[in-house]
């Protein structure tokens, strides 16, 4: 895949614009983030009661030199290619047919989707981490109006009159209705877990959503860790703007876009199906994943889960999905196998009405529909079809271009590259790749074994040849960093991001680090590893964000750096093929430490905590119970729960191990945006935070609460959503 | 080197001659492939003689090298020289040979920059087919007293082959353990070993295609349509560039490719082919043909598609065979063993009443494990229990040959396999009945007999230490 990347960017089919000054940055240092304060009226969420934003972190992540374009869009007289910029926090604006680079606009941060209105007039933009929508006048091409919106906005739709604008919180799980000439919000409508992606039939009369985690269990039944996941398609009416259907979406974790046919009697969701359940023995067979799509609407009647997948190929990571206009094509983007798949419809169609269901796991079934699969960039995400149909572009997020296919060959005619819009100084990037480098390798050796003054220590002999290796890698990546600071080259990190982002790793491409970690988060899944013994630790997948200077990792605490946990470990039990080498583990390692955490929205503007929060950190900061006893310091929440990231990095028996867990004492797991990470408890077990506490802490070991009223324990709770 | 030996490299430097001088090889330029081809001739050759345990060659056998439009002995001083695999970096090229035709077969590397030799394998009977593994390993087939077995030799973390110490023997490692033989035919791009044997493994007659890790691990039919190759089977599988395997079947060529849970029938002249194809740069094949069985193979280029066959080399005395193109080509990936360090396997089947051949209408109530003894008897190792939703878990012996029968609450058999396989030591393994297919994958579901209990049932034979705890990686 590097070699086919390379030959893109050589190819003289490239069309190459210049670098582009623009006065905003998205390089932010600590403190000098925009606040961004938002009221939510209305909060339809179990797991944030209160969301009031708080002054985001800065996003210190990759580096910040690429530009992600992440989605597409033509305008509705094709003139016109809008590239969103997750990376960049911009808007581009490209001639689509000589796709020379009109105009960029700045938007706000991480900025994850975006919709025109029919008359083109007007195009919306979700910043995410901002938690606002920019209103763009594409006449003046400005910024006419920034408003705010639900907790991490993920995409919008407008209705044809141009009158209402619908935005799919990820975090508040819903749907925010607001008034398309002023911004306000009428209501907001409860959707999945994560709800993020939206499409409108063409009659502008339904609004069809996803989500990206999987709805919790609704009842307890003491297996809600060991049932499949469940995700649905929410319906909206539009004119009503009220919820009238729930598309169940069966075994289903991980819904990404959805598209409607012109004639609205055929919509397709891209989705992943995973195998959590089983243990996590081997990759063939589609052992850890498959890839499906769902199609929906009067075509086919209830919905019907059609797999990507063949028998030793994979469509890893299913995101964008486009039909053509006279409904002959389907196609989807596979982020983690950098191509797109097209399927013929009427095969299709013909193919589900004269077979028996089910077909989501007979991997030989895409045989009778799939047409082709057209290699791309790296990490496609959206895509557009032309009016006519005839070229579609695909967004390739991690190699800062965007192919042109013609859709009668089905080849890739032309690949855009989009020059990054900022370049980093050189010293900048210096004390970035170092500190990042530094804190890969941070538990086996410090810099000041090397480094001593600021002056290279020659004396200095690695303990072991695995600890050679990796000051090796350390020295490729500031060598790396440091070739042409201030270029478009590839960083570290972003070469990081890349290997966190492909599946070409694990056996026939079937799986990557952002199959389990969406978005570089989490999954809201527990799952079955093979090597603790089948049926045995289960265990819970914790998010990625902000885990630098949180090691150990693992529940078992047993994996003392990122390069350990990702490794040969991740090799032999996960991927089941031949790994990345050092080089590549090391920028992997960087790229995951440099994650941050999302912004913590559970914070008044202020600063200041609620009443309820208040009284929660009282609780948790407690050494006297309620009954005026005093607390062991064990038994102490902020004994444990430490530090800036709320753990001690140390490992307790907090009486929750079952008898399938082989693990003694327990990693304490950070508390970093604890509010989104549901399921809790090593194994998943707990669904919300009290019951933690409720439930899995009868005999107090998991610190002193037996003696917590239900208001304590909500004020609790309330607290730890700070975090 | 005794007068024997002397005598049997006259002898083989002098009908190599006569080969040449016979064969006037002067391919087509517009035809012939531009890189260098190794080629096996022999006055007769068997394609699958070593599943019976005969020999391919039992006249001898050369290999060639077909440079610049001439052929030429790739190797002198032996008797007997076949099997040749080049290299990834087409530096080396891996061969089964004989410096006197009185001895086994044993396997050899050749270094092309200057045609020097060494013998890579170490044993007393017939080691043959060697195919280059990742990073200095290879496997071959090593006859043994229950046949040909395939075997995997070299350092795991060397750049560069090891001679192999027959005496230390940790450098090779056996991964096949069938009371039948198992022939390596090629390594797959994802690092699986595609070896033939019969079908039923261990037990039939008709030759078939499986796969197998590097380790020994995770064997499998290569795919579940036996019922459609026939009695006349099918062999000399090789990968194309594209992932496809090409393989003979009977009077033809066939494929197996990723999206097809059966076999692809390819539509080529009509001929009896040796199998073992090679795929030149321009994707063109590289085979072997002959137009009747009393005819010698010829080797012949082919571009998909074609109604004819383009001749490249023939001989009317000899068997030319066995093509490899003397090219770099893409490395396999490595397979990481994540084979445990336990001298038992576990098996979890997920639902056994899902079959190919028509799922049970009733769910079996145990699962009979049954294994060979050393002498070749029948033991049987004893029954696990099924669950409802037809999940069992056990232990079983490990690196013997195992196969099972479903079992209903009379003790009746519901269903049982065809023929043997087996489960490497420290080997965790899970499939979903025993014929379900390589296209079926398993349903998203916590088995139920995990529900139960995660310690299997022990059904190994030997005493089990804290199993179920894993490794706790």
């Amino acid at each position: 895949m590097t070699l086919r990347f390379l030959s893109f960017i050589s190819s003289d089919r490239i069309k190459r614009h210049g670098e582009i000054n623009v006065s905003r940055r998205i390089q932010i240092r600590a403190g000098a983030g925009i606040a961004c304060v938002a009221l939510v009226f209305l909060s339809m969420t179990p797991w944030t009661s209160r969301a009031v934003h708080a002054a985001a972190q800065p996003n210190a992540s990759a580096s910040q030199n690429f530009a992600s374009p992440l989605e597409v869009l033509l305008s509705p007289d094709g003139a016109r290619l809008y590239v969103l910029c997750q990376q960049s926090n911009e808007l581009r604006i490209l001639n689509a047919s000589s796709f020379a680079l009109i105009k960029t606009i700045a938007v706000g941060r991480v900025p994850r989707g975006f919709s025109l209105s029919s008359s083109g007039n007007r195009l919306y933009v979700t910043n995410s981490w901002d938690d606002t929508l920019s209103v763009i006048d594409t006449a003046t091409q400005t910024v006419i109006a920034t408003w705010p919106v639900g907790e991490e906005p993920s995409s919008v739709a407008v209705d044809k009159a141009g009158n209402r604008l619908f935005v799919a919180n990820r975090i508040s799980n819903d749907v925010a209705v607001l008034n398309a000439h002023t911004g306000k919000e009428e209501k907001r409508l409860a959707a999945g877990r994560g709800a993020s992606y939206l499409a409108l039939s063409p009659d502008d009369g339904k609004l069809y959503v996803s989500h990206v985690y999987p709805n919790p269990p609704a009842l307890r039944t003491g297996r809600e860790n060991r049932t499949a996941p469940e995700s649905e398609i929410t319906v909206i009416d539009t004119a009503q703007a009220a919820i009238v259907d729930h598309l169940p979406l069966h075994e289903i974790a991980g819904v990404f876009h959805l598209a409607l046919s012109a004639d609205g009697r055929l919509g397709v969701a891209a989705e992943l199906h995973p195998k959590n359940l089983m243990p996590l023995a081997h990759l063939e067979h589609g052992g850890a994943f498959v890839d499906t799509i769902t199609l929906f609407g009067a075509d086919v009647g209830k919905p019907v889960e059609i797999p990507l997948d063949e028998l030793e190929r994979y469509a890893s990571l299913p995101f964008g999905v486009a039909i053509a206009p006279d409904k002959s094509r389907i196609y989807i983007t596979s982020a983690g196998s950098e191509f797109v798949t097209v399927v013929d419809v009427p095969r299709l169609l013909n193919y589900i009405h004269t077979h028996a269901e089910p077909f989501a796991l007979d991997l030989s079934v895409s045989s009778n529909y799939v047409i082709t699969r057209i290699p791309v960039g790296l990490n496609p995400r959206g895509l557009t079809l032309s009016r006519d149909g005839r070229t579609l572009f695909v967004a390739n997020r991690l190699d800062d271009t965007v192919s042109v296919i013609d859709t009668r060959s089905n080849r890739v005619s032309s690949t855009i590259a989009l020059a990054g819009s900022i370049t980093t100084p050189a010293r900048h990037l210096n004390e970035n790749a170092f500190n990042i480098a530094s804190s890969v390798i941070k538990g086996n050796i410090t810099c000041s074994n090397c480094h001593i003054d600021g002056r290279k220590q020659s004396q200095y002999a690695p303990a072991s040849k695995d600890l050679a290796k990796l000051i090796d890698a350390h020295k490729s990546y500031l060598a790396d960093s440091l070739a042409s600071p201030g270029s478009k080259q590839i960083s570290p990190l972003r070469r990081g991001e890349q290997t966190f982002y492909t599946s070409r790793y694990s056996f026939q491409g079937q799986i990557g680090c952002a199959n389990c970690h969406i978005d570089s988060t989490f999954d809201a899944l527990t799952w079955d590893l093979e090597p603790d013994g089948f049926g045995r630790d289960i265990v819970d997948n914790r998010t990625l964000e902000d885990i630098k200077d949180t090691e150990p990792y693992k529940w078992n605490g047993n994996n003392p750096s990122i390069p350990v946990e990702d490794g040969p470990r991740t090799e032999k039990y996960f991927w089941r093929s031949e790994n990345y080498d050092n080089r590549a583990l090391t920028y992997l390692a960087a790229y995951i430490l440099s994650l941050p955490p999302r912004p913590i929205r559970v914070q008044q503007a202020n600063g200041k905590l609620t009443p309820a929060q208040a009284r929660g950190k009282t609780i948790f900061e407690r050494t006297v119970d309620n009954n005026g006893k005093e607390i062991p310091e064990f038994n102490q929440c902020a004994h444990c729960h430490s530090g800036s990231k709320g753990t001690d990095q140390r490992s307790f028996e907090v009486g929750t191990r079952k008898i399938t867990d082989n693990v003694g004492p327990l990693d304490t797991p950070q508390l970093t945006n604890i509010a989104l990470t549901a399921p809790y408890l090593h194994d998943g077990s707990a669904r919300t935070l009290e019951e933690i506490w409720t439930i899995y802490n009868p005999t107090d070991q998991h610190g002193r609460t037996k003696d917590l009223t239900p208001e304590d324990i909500h004020d609790l709770a309330e607290y730890l959503r700070t975090q | 080197m005794s007068n024997m030996r002397i005598l049997d490299k006259v002898m083989a430097v002098a009908a190599a001659a006569a080969l040449m001088l016979v064969c006037g090889f002067t391919p087509d330029p517009a035809q012939a492939p531009s890189a260098d081809i190794i080629v096996t001739s022999a006055p007769v050759y068997n394609p699958v003689a070593a599943l019976r345990g005969e020999e391919r060659f039992p006249q001898g056998a050369q290999l060639l090298l077909l440079h610049a439009g001439k052929s030429e002995p790739l190797v002198t001083g032996f008797a007997a020289t076949a099997d040749a695999n080049v290299s990834f970096d087409a530096k080396t090229v891996l061969f089964a040979g004989k410096q006197a035709a009185s001895d086994p077969w044993q396997i050899w590397e050749l270094a092309l920059a200057d045609h020097s030799v060494r013998r890579v394998s170490a044993s007393a009977s017939d080691a043959i087919r060697p195919f280059y593994l990742p990073f200095g390993r290879f496997v071959y087939a090593q006859r043994t007293p229950q046949g040909f077995q395939l075997e995997v030799a070299g350092k795991l973390a060397a750049t560069a082959l090891a001679p192999i110490d027959a005496d230390a023997g940790s450098t090779v490692l056996q991964i096949s353990y069938l009371p039948a033989s198992a022939i390596p035919e090629d390594v797959l791009l994802d690092g699986r070993i595609l070896f033939e044997a019969n079908f039923p493994l261990g037990l039939g007659s008709t030759p078939d295609l499986f796969l197998v890790y590097s380790d020994g691990s995770g064997v499998e039919s290569y795919r579940c349509d036996h019922g459609t190759s026939g009695p006349v089977g099918r062999w000399g599988g090789r990968q194309l560039a594209s992932g496809d395997v090409v393989f003979t079947h009977g009077a033809s060529l066939a494929r197996f490719t990723s999206p097809l849970a059966g076999e692809d029938p390819i539509t080529a002249p009509r001929a009896e082919y040796a199998g073992g194809i090679a795929e030149t740069a321009s994707g063109a094949w590289l085979l072997s043909a002959r137009s009747a069985p009393a005819a010698h193979y010829e080797l012949s280029l082919w571009t998909p598609g074609a109604d004819a066959l383009q001749g490249l080399l023939a001989d009317n005395r000899e068997d030319i065979v066995e093509p490899v193109v003397v090219a770099p080509r893409a490395r396999p990936k490595r397979h990481p063993s994540g084979l445990h360090d336990w001298n038992y396997a576990n098996l979890l089947a997920l639902d056994v009443r899902q079959s190919r051949r028509g799922n049970l209408a009733v769910t079996p109530k145990t699962v009979q494990l049954e294994s060979l003894d050393a002498a070749g008897k029948t033991v049987v190792m004893g029954r696990a229990r099924v669950e409802a939703d037809g999940s069992f878990f056990l232990s079983a012996p490990a690196d013997k040959p195992i196969h099972f029968a479903l079992l209903d609450e009379n003790g009746g058999v519901l269903r049982q396999e065809h023929g043997w396989f087996w489960i490497r030591r420290g080997e965790q393994r899970i499939c979903v009945g025993c014929h379900t297919g390589p296209e079926h994958s398993a349903a998203n579901r916590a088995p139920a007999v995990l529900l139960h209990s995660t310690v299997p049932t022990n059904l190994s034979a030997v005493f089990v230490a804290d199993n179920a705890r894993g490794d706790d990686q």
